[in-house]
């Protein structure tokens, strides 16, 4: 694996569990193409810490003094959600589940679990802040480049779900979600590369899944990488679904802070300024071939633009494939409600702006040679906040820390500050919860083996290949209760990791897949049917028909005993024969024995 | 509050942070660096100071200049902080915490603050009436436009009833407000609530006492219920304040500049006519099966009873004098007759008493009870009783002045109408 020199990379991951809600009685199921039942209408307000600050994310997030939708579903949502009942005690299943993993990563559990109020008015909860506790610091897990620290594993519950960002800034979310449990596990900075990183949390989704209890499908796990280099900052890309992704993300992340820090080198000699004079440029435009500046100005907008002292040529530099420096500017005025910026860097006529009015534009600000601007048309307070971000940002002598969110090719977006330390207050209404022996031996109890017992098992029962397809598989939980049942482990792996896709090629989609796989078997382990007739079933039991009537109908009983001896017989012992009309209803191994008898 | 910063050094790891209040003999509670707090035992545990550090400033005194209304306060979940020493929700005593997290309410109104107790409402007792109900008096004698007071939710009707009584055709309105969700809470109600109550005793035509809270659990706008007709009928949601056999007063939304009245009520310019004498020896009693004849009997000690009865306003009698059935009836005509009034309300809490309809009514009325035909609510009833009894002991006027409407806490006509 190649490594970048001293680059800090830590993970981390929250893995949705498969438990009832954390501080409700409520299912943790989402509400799929259901209609609400309910909309419900709240404000949220930042409010102070015990530690008497603002938290810095908090505060960015005030200024939009938002109001928020939540669609409200009966089936799995309770007055908890509606932030109208204090919670209840905490699930405790999801806390057997947590204690045991920490148990399993080596892991010092508190000896007090501190219930926390993690303050988040982005409307994501509708209390305005998430409860979260941290269980453990300072475990391990082995790796192939050595020991990666586990700094610490929390409890937490799972934010409501955004739907949409309405034109008037007001977002709609989904209470559905908010509540089920959370595992959120971060690791030390001990990541040496990309790839290093990949496996590292492939391995962590392994360890949760192993435990059973993970949730499984689209979001229910999600990957935030930290990535520093010397003399850059810490940056969290959040978002990383795809963990093939992560070395690609982790290479960008590197070279976009090398990139800065080389901008940086040119703007040494170059003062900082964080309120530069804001300009009104719309006049400029009075008569402009520009048709999207004139529908902007038409509609009140206004044009309004500042100098960026020796930028020149700065703002055009790459800094993230395909994304240059004025992109990550462009990044901070999205953040006031902005589609973007235009800045002097870029080709100015693409936008419908002639040489006269940039000239205008250059003279107006008092643009110097070197000098760069940038404008952008919004109304007139949207704008000046838009540009009072951009400005700040761009008076910053170094790279400063981030909230990113991953694209999918891989770059990053500037979502919000990192947030700071002040963002926790304790939650009041639940206890604090004591940890005692006897519970940490509970949840030993309660998770089981654990991923490495779990692995040599499976290499036991299966050949190599399929034995880690298995303790990767989404139908782990399904296979062990096969083998429980005792049907032979390759039969049972075969069936449920390719048979069951072969199907879904052929647009059979077997939805309750751990029962169906459950029925086949017990009638395949009486001895009804041949396992080649397999492929048969599946499909109709698929639509719902049982296994007895399907057999049945399409004549799959097997052939065994005394009516197979007659079978060969009538074949002269011709085991091809035999095979090729009978294959889905007898077993070869016992026709070869049979003729062997005969 | 002066923290200490540590490191904690247990079996080979460091923890780093603040020592909080809440630790005890067993326990070190922490706030680590990242927030988050955690309980260590203290068992094995080795604590290297590294200095202190101050928290939680106070908050900077709000100016105290006469304004336009006068906020007055009285504890509760609204004027509420955590409390770090043992993780609660306390009332604080400096209403200015509060205002600092409001800063649209200098856009509705000048205003001036006091605080007249910090307590949790549970706590009040009558005389604390009396004493909120002079200090409206003295603000309106100052010309307030207004007055809001902030309160517990758990008695707020109570008291919100009693200052009816007290404050008879207050020129001005005299607004209760609370919360459901303390405002150290980004969710909370008091933001909502409180706005809409300074415009309410600002710019509001309503001059009656009434309670202003979430009409619904939208933070879009409030109910302003009459004072003597409300009541609390959710442990925690938002819109836990109903108006009972009657309509609220009006729907008020400060951000749109709307006070929609709903409901015949006072304006504003009537001559206060006020008394607080309140007599704090009364009993309410909810009467259920069961009901021991010894319990009704040791009311004695009190100098006024309010029942909230079953159904239409009963307790057992044992009309047809049926085997093995307990009565209360004597107990109550025994206290009756020694001058100690009994009222009647009811525990279903909408409808009227009615003691015509049953035996059971018809002997109690025999007995003395007071109340068959009103639609009270058992608090406002209870609110009255010590009332009257405040200037009234001839047990005939008592009666009389309780069945008498003085703050609309009696209604002739049974509403049809009823909001959501």
């Amino acid at each position: 694996m190649s490594q970048t020199p001293q680059l800090k990379c830590g993970i981390e991951i929250h893995q949705r569990l498969d438990t009832g809600k954390l501080f409700c009685r409520c299912p943790s199921v989402l509400a799929v193409d259901e209609a609400p039942d309910q909309i419900i209408i709240r404000n949220l307000r930042a409010s102070e810490s015990e530690m008497g600050e603002l938290d810095r994310a908090a505060r960015l997030e005030q200024e939009k003094q938002l109001d928020f939708e939540y669609d409200l579903f009966k089936k799995d949502c309770c007055l908890v959600e509606e932030d109208e009942e204090p919670p209840h005690p905490i699930d405790n299943v999801a806390l057997l589940v947590v204690l045991g993993i920490c148990t399993q990563l080596n892991m010092r559990i508190v000896d007090q679990i501190h219930i926390m109020r993690k303050i988040v008015v982005d409307g994501s909860n509708t209390s305005g802040f998430q409860r979260t506790a941290l269980v453990a610091t300072d475990g391990y897990m082995e790796t192939s480049q050595g020991k990666v620290g586990i700094d610490a594993v929390a409890i937490e519950e799972e934010s409501a779900g955004i739907i949409e960002t309405k034109k008037s800034g007001m977002k709609h979310y989904r209470l559905d979600r908010l509540g089920i449990p959370l595992i959120e596990l971060a690791t030390s900075p001990d990541i040496v590369s990309g790839e290093h990183c990949r496996e590292v949390a492939e391995k962590i989704g392994m360890i949760l899944r192993a435990t059973g209890k993970a949730a499984r499908g689209l979001g229910t796990i999600r990957q935030d990488v930290n990535i520093s280099i010397p003399e850059g900052a810490r940056v969290e890309i959040k978002g990383v679904q795809d963990l093939k992704l992560i070395p690609k993300i982790v290479e960008i992340e590197v070279n976009r802070q090398k990139a800065i820090l080389e901008i940086l080198k040119k703007l040494k000699e170059v003062p900082a300024e964080e309120n530069p004079r804001i300009v009104d440029l719309s006049r400029i435009f009075s008569n402009t071939s520009s048709s999207f500046i004139n529908r902007g100005l038409l509609a009140g907008q206004r044009v309004m633009g500042f100098v960026l002292a020796g930028h020149k040529g700065i703002l055009g530099t790459e800094i993230q494939p395909g994304k240059r420096y004025g992109t990550e500017l462009a990044d901070y005025a999205k953040t006031a409600g902005l589609k973007g910026i235009i800045h002097s860097d870029e080709n100015l006529l693409d936008y419908g702006i002639r040489e006269e009015e940039s000239s205008k534009m250059q003279e107006e600000l008092k643009a110097k040679e070197e000098d760069a601007f940038v404008i952008v048309l919004a109304e007139e307070g949207q704008g000046r906040m838009a540009l009072a971000r951009v400005a700040e940002r761009a008076s910053l002598r170094e790279i400063p820390g981030q909230t990113r969110k991953v694209n999918p090719d891989g770059t990053s977006s500037y979502m919000r500050p990192l947030p700071g330390k002040a963002r926790m207050y304790p939650e009041t209404d639940i206890h604090a919860i004591e940890v005692t022996e006897g519970l940490l031996d509970e949840a030993r109890k309660h998770i089981g083996e654990g991923l490495e017992a779990k692995q040599k098992k499976l290499e036991e029962l299966l050949n190599p290949e399929m034995a880690k397809r298995m303790l990767k598989s989404r139908h782990l939980k399904t296979f062990e209760k096969l083998i429980g049942m005792g049907v032979e482990p390759m039969l049972a792996a075969t069936t449920l990791e390719d048979t069951i896709v072969a199907l879904r090629r052929e647009g059979v989609e077997i939805k309750h897949l751990d029962k169906t796989m459950e029925g086949l078997f017990s009638h395949y382990l009486n001895g009804e049917f041949v396992k080649s007739a397999i492929i048969e079933i599946l499909p109709e039991m698929a639509e719902g028909i049982p296994v007895e009537e399907v057999l049945k109908n399409r004549q799959l009983h097997k052939i065994s005993g005394e009516e197979l001896k007659k079978l060969i017989l009538e074949h002269n012992k011709n085991m091809g024969e035999i095979m090729k009309n009978y294959r889905l209803r007898v077993d070869a191994k016992e026709v070869k024995e049979l003729i062997k008898t005969l | 509050m002066k923290l200490k910063r540590v490191k904690l050094h247990k079996k080979g790891i460091t923890y780093e942070g603040f020592i909080l209040p809440q630790s005890n003999d067993k326990t070190i509670v922490l706030k680590l660096e990242n927030g988050y707090n955690i309980g260590l035992s203290k068992e094995g545990t080795s604590i290297e100071e590294l200095g202190e550090v101050e928290v939680l400033q106070q908050a900077a005194e709000v100016s105290q200049k006469i304004g336009d209304i006068a906020i007055l306060s009285m504890g509760g979940t609204v004027c509420s902080r955590v409390e770090y020493k043992t993780g609660a929700v306390f009332p604080s005593t400096n209403p200015a915490d509060l205002l600092r997290n409001l800063p649209e309410l200098e856009k509705i109104t000048s205003f001036h603050t006091k605080s007249l107790f910090a307590m949790l409402s549970e706590d009040m007792s009558p005389q604390h009436w009396a004493i909120a109900a002079e200090a409206v008096k003295s603000e309106i004698e100052q010309g307030v436009k207004g007055v809001v007071i902030l309160h517990g939710t758990d008695t707020m009707h109570y008291s919100s009833a009693a200052l009816s009584y007290m404050l008879q055709d207050t020129p001005v309105p005299v607004v209760f407000v609370g919360a459901q969700r303390s405002p150290d809470r980004p969710s909370t109600d008091a933001r909502l609530n409180i706005l809409n109550a300074a415009y309410l005793a600002k710019e509001g035509p309503i001059a009656e006492v009434g309670v202003c809270m979430h009409a619904t659990t939208n933070d879009t706008y409030c109910y302003y219920h009459r004072g003597t007709k409300v009541r609390k009928m959710h442990t925690s949601a938002r819109a836990a304040f109903r108006s009972i056999n009657s309509l609220p007063l009006a729907k008020a939304d400060f951000s749109k500049e709307e006070i929609k009245p709903l409901r015949s009520y006072h304006e504003r310019g009537g001559q206060l006519k006020f008394n607080n004498a309140i007599n704090g020896n009364v009993a309410l009693i909810y009467s259920h099966p069961g009901l021991k004849p010894k319990l009704v009997d040791s009311l004695a000690e009190y100098d006024g009873v309010v029942f909230a009865g079953t159904g239409l306003g009963h307790v057992a009698t044992n009309a047809f004098n049926a085997p093995n059935v307990l009565s209360v009836l004597p107990e109550i005509k025994a206290l009756s007759d020694s001058g100690i009034p009994v009222v009647m309300a009811s525990q279903c809490i909408y409808g009227r008493v009615n003691l015509n309809i049953y035996t059971a009514g018809r002997l109690l009325q025999d007995a003395g009870v007071i109340g068959s035909g009103a639609d009270w609510t058992p608090e406002a009833a209870y609110a009255k009783l010590c009332w009257v009894l405040g200037h009234e002991k001839d047990p005939k006027k008592v009666a009389a002045e309780m069945m008498m409407p003085i703050a609309g806490e009696i209604s002739s006509k049974s509403g049809i109408e009823e909001v959501d």
